[in-house]
C-alpha cells in the first residue's frame, strides 16, 4: 500500500468529531453513527498495509512530500511498521467497538450530549492512532496534548457527579505537568540536536548522549509514564477510571494508558536504544515495583471500577518490566501482552459498567449473587478474569508465558516480582468475582434493565477476541509480535523509515511452546497460591498493614499526587545522570 | 545575559511546583500550574537565542539583502519559537478547562479547598 494514504487513518476520525456535534442536531443517534463509519474507515485502511507491513516491507511518509534534506527532516513523517501498525489497528478496532457498545447503552442521553461524546471519543482515538504512526517527536507532545485534552473532557462528562469533577481535576494538573515535562523535552533535544524526527535523533544520538539528553529523557520517562501509570507518575489514574462512564474507563484502561506504553517503549528501545542510557534499569524497578504495589491495592478496593483501575496500574508495570529486559522475546512478550491487555481490560471495564448502569452501585460490598440476573456479563467477566490469570486457552496465558520465560534466566529478581504480582492479581480479580456474582445476596434487586443488542455484541467481540488471541498463539507470535519486536529492537532500520525511505526486516523465528512443563507449572502454582490469597482475604478480620499503608499513601490530596510525580521526576533524572553509560 | 533568563526560568519553574506542593486553594494550583507553564516558555525561547541574533522575521528584507542571506545570517532559531506558539495556544485551551472545572466544583461542594475534595482515595 501506498504510505501517503497514513494520515488518512488520523484525519478521518478527526473529521468525524468535527461532524458529530453537527450531526447530533439531527439526532442523537446520527452523531454516533457517523462516528462509527469514521473509525471503521481507518481500521480497514490500516488492515490493508498489514499483509505487507507484517511480512517485514517497511516504509516511511514525509507529510505533504516535504522530505528529508540532506538526512535532515523538519517536516513530520509517518511510518508503517509492525509495532506501531498493531497498536493503531487495536485502536480502532476496540474503539469502534467501545462506540457501539456506548450507542447502546448511552441510547438516552440528550442529543447534543451524544454529538459532543462521540466527537470527544474520537478525538482520543485519532490522537492513539497518531501517536502509533508518527515519528516526529513534536508530532508526539501535539498527540499527547490532544489526547490529554480530549480525556478531560470524557473523564467528567457527566458534570453533575462531584466525584467526577474531582478526579477530572487530579488527573487535569497531573497530566499537566507530564505535558511540560515532554514539552521542555522536546525542545533540549532540538536545540541539541537541531532535529525533532526519531530516526535522525537516534542516528545523532549514536554518537554519544550528552547531559542535556539524560535530562530530556528524564523528562520524556516522567512525561509518558505519567500517561501509562507507571508508578510513582500514577497518582490520577485510579480516581479518573473510577470516575469516567464504563465504556470510557474501557477506552482509558485499554488504549489510552498503552499510549504511553507504546511512547516510552519507542524511545527506550528505537531513540535512545538500550546500552546508552540505564533507563531499562529503571524501567525494569519501577515496572515491577508497579506490578506488585498495584495488584496489592487492586486486592483492597471495594469499588469495583477502582479495583480494575489499580490492576491496570499493576499490568502496564509488567509491560514496561518487559521494556526494560529488552531481548527478543521479552519485547515480543511486550507487543502481545499489549493487544492482550487491551481485549481484556476492555472487557473487564465494559462488564464493571454494565453492572453499575444495570443496579446503580458501584461496591462490591453491595453487590452480589449478579451470576442469577445477568449471565452474560458473569460469562464475559470471567473470561476476562481467566485471561488476566492466565488460565491455558485464553490470551493472557501465552503473553505472560513470554515474559516469564524471558525474564526467568537473565532477572530472577523481576521475575519474582512478576510472579508475586501475577498471583496478587489472580486473588484480586478472583475476589471480584466471586463477591459481585457468586456470593449470597438475601435481599433481591430491583428489576434490572435489559441487555441491548450493541452491548451484547461487544461483550462476545472482546470475549471471542480473548479466546482466538489465546488459541492461536504461534499465530501471533509468528506474524504480529516477532515482526513488531524485530523493528523495536532494530533502531537502524526504524530510523530509515522515520527519514521517509523503505526498508525491508529480517525477520527472526519466534515461536512458543504452548504445552512447555515448566510455563504450565508457574501458571498453575500463580493460579492456585491466587485462589488461596482470595480465600484468605474475603474470609479475614482486618486488613493487612502493608496494605492499610499503602491506601494511606493515596490519600486523594492532589499536592501529594504531584509530590509524588516531583520526586519522581527528580530521582530518575538522577539516577540517569550519575550512571551514565 | 542570557544566563539571567535561565535563572529567572528556573526560579518560576520552583516557584509554581512551590504553589502546586504547598497551596491547597483549587486557584492557587491552578496559577501554580500557569506559573510552570511560563517558566517553559521563558526557556525556549531563552533556548532559540543566539549571541547577538536578531528575530527571524524574513519577510520584506531590507534592501541589499535577501530571505536567503537573512537566513544564512544571525537569526533566532524560528522552529523553538513556533513551538512555544504552539505551547500557548494548547496552555490557553487547558487553563481554560481547569477553570471551569473548578468553577463546577466551587459550584457542587461550595468549597475551593482541595482538602474538602477528596472523596477519591485509598
Amino acid at each position: 500500500m501506498n504510505p501517503a494514504l497514513l494520515p488518512l487513518a488520523v484525519a478521518l476520525p478527526i473529521t468525524g468529531a468535527v461532524a458529530a456535534p453537527l450531526l447530533s442536531r439531527l439526532s442523537s443517534r446520527a452523531s454516533l453513527i457517523a462516528s462509527l463509519i469514521a473509525l471503521v474507515g481507518p481500521a480497514a485502511l490500516l488492515a490493508t498495509f498489514a499483509p505487507a507491513v507484517y511480512g517485514g516491507r517497511l516504509s516511511g511518509h514525509a507529510l505533504g512530500n516535504v522530505g528529508p534534506v540532506r538526512g535532515a527532516e523538519l517536516g513530520i513523517t509517518f511510518t508503517a511498521e509492525p509495532f506501531g501498525l498493531t497498536f493503531a489497528l487495536l485502536t480502532a478496532t476496540i474503539g469502534s467497538v467501545l462506540l457501539l457498545y456506548s450507542l447502546s447503552e448511552l441510547g438516552g442521553l440528550a442529543s447534543h450530549e451524544a454529538g459532543w461524546y462521540a466527537c470527544l471519543t474520537q478525538l482520543l482515538l485519532a490522537a492513539m492512532i497518531g501517536t502509533a504512526l508518527t515519528a516526529d517527536l513534536l508530532n508526539l507532545f501535539v498527540w499527547f496534548e490532544v489526547a490529554a485534552l480530549a480525556s478531560y473532557g470524557l473523564a467528567g462528562f457527566f458534570l453533575e457527579r462531584p466525584w467526577a469533577l474531582e478526579a477530572t481535576f487530579k488527573m487535569m494538573i497531573l497530566t499537566n505537568l507530564a505535558g511540560f515535562c515532554v514539552f521542555v523535552a522536546v525542545a533540549l533535544l532540538y536545540s541539541g540536536h537541531g532535529a525533532l524526527n526519531l530516526g535522525q535523533l537516534e542516528r545523532s544520538l549514536s554518537g554519544g548522549v550528552r547531559t542535556a539528553d539524560v535530562v530530556a529523557l528524564g523528562l520524556l520517562l516522567t512525561g509518558f509514564g505519567t500517561k501509562a501509570g507507571l508508578m510513582p507518575f500514577h497518582g490520577w489514574l485510579a480516581d479518573a477510571h473510577t470516575a469516567a462512564p464504563g465504556p470510557i474507563s474501557a477506552l482509558f484502561s485499554g488504549l489510552m494508558v498503552n499510549l504511553g506504553v507504546v511512547a516510552i517503549a519507542r524511545l527506550t528501545l528505537d531513540v535512545y536504544t538500550a546500552g546508552r542510557t540505564v533507563l531499562p534499569a529503571i524501567l525494569m524497578v519501577l515496572g515491577a515495583a508497579s506490578a506488585i504495589l498495584g495488584a496489592a491495592l487492586a486486592l483492597a478496593q471495594d469499588d469495583l471500577k477502582r479495583l480494575l483501575a489499580y490492576d491496570t496500574i499493576s499490568q502496564v508495570g509488567v509491560l514496561l518490566t518487559a521494556v526494560g529486559a529488552g531481548t527478543m522475546r521479552a519485547v515480543t512478550g511486550l507487543v502481545y501482552h499489549l493487544v492482550d491487555h487491551a481485549l481484556f481490560k476492555a472487557l473487564l471495564f465494559l462488564c464493571a459498567g454494565a453492572i453499575v448502569h444495570a443496579t446503580g452501585m458501584t461496591r462490591l460490598s453491595q453487590m452480589g449473587g449478579l451470576a442469577r440476573h445477568r449471565p452474560i456479563v458473569t460469562g464475559a467477566f470471567l473470561v476476562a478474569t481467566a485471561s488476566i490469570a492466565g488460565v491455558p486457552p485464553l490470551n493472557g496465558y501465552a503473553s505472560l508465558g513470554l515474559i516469564h520465560d524471558s525474564l526467568r534466566a537473565e532477572h530472577p529478581v523481576a521475575f519474582g516480582a512478576v510472579l508475586v504480582a501475577q498471583g496478587l492479581t489472580v486473588a484480586a480479580l478472583g475476589r471480584a468475582a466471586y463477591l459481585a456474582f457468586f456470593r449470597r445476596r438475601d435481599d433481591d434487586y430491583d428489576p434490572l434493565e435489559r441487555m441491548r443488542p450493541g452491548m451484547l455484541i461487544a461483550f462476545g467481540t472482546l470475549a471471542l477476541g480473548c479466546i482466538a488471541f489465546g488459541v492461536l498463539p504461534n499465530l501471533v507470535v509468528s506474524h504480529i509480535a516477532a515482526p513488531a519486536a524485530a523493528v523495536l529492537l532494530d533502531p537502524n532500520a526504524y530510523a530509515t523509515i522515520a527519514l521517509a525511505g523503505s526498508t525491508r526486516l529480517t525477520l527472526t523465528v519466534q515461536s512458543f511452546d504452548y504445552f512447555a512443563p515448566d510455563e504450565l507449572l508457574i501458571s498453575g502454582a500463580c493460579l492456585v497460591a491466587g485462589l488461596l490469597l482470595a480465600f484468605w482475604y474475603v474470609r479475614r478480620s482486618k486488613e493487612p498493614i502493608v496494605v492499610t499503608g499503602l491506601r494511606r499513601l493515596h490519600n486523594g490530596s492532589v499536592n501529594d499526587y504531584v509530590a509524588y510525580s516531583a520526586l519522581g521526576l527528580i530521582g530518575c533524572t538522577f539516577i540517569l545522570l550519575a550512571w551514565r553509560r | 545575559m542570557i544566563l539571567a533568563n535561565y535563572l529567572v526560568a528556573v526560579v518560576v519553574f520552583a516557584l509554581g511546583l512551590y504553589v502546586l506542593l504547598t497551596r491547597r486553594n483549587l486557584i492557587k494550583i491552578v496559577m501554580g500550574l500557569s506559573l510552570i507553564e511560563s517558566s517553559t516558555y521563558l526557556l525556549l525561547l531563552s533556548m532559540a537565542y543566539r549571541h547577538g541574533s536578531t528575530a527571524p522575521v524574513m519577510l520584506n528584507p531590507q534592501s541589499g539583502q535577501t530571505e536567503q542571506s537573512l537566513a544564512h545570517g544571525n537569526i533566532a532559531d524560528p522552529v523553538l519559537q513556533n513551538i512555544c506558539l504552539t505551547a500557548i495556544v494548547i496552555g490557553v485551551a487547558v487553563t481554560a478547562v481547569l477553570l471551569v472545572t473548578v468553577v463546577r466544583i466551587a459550584q457542587h461542594h461550595r468549597t475551593l479547598d482541595a482538602d474538602q475534595v477528596r472523596s477519591l482515595r485509598g
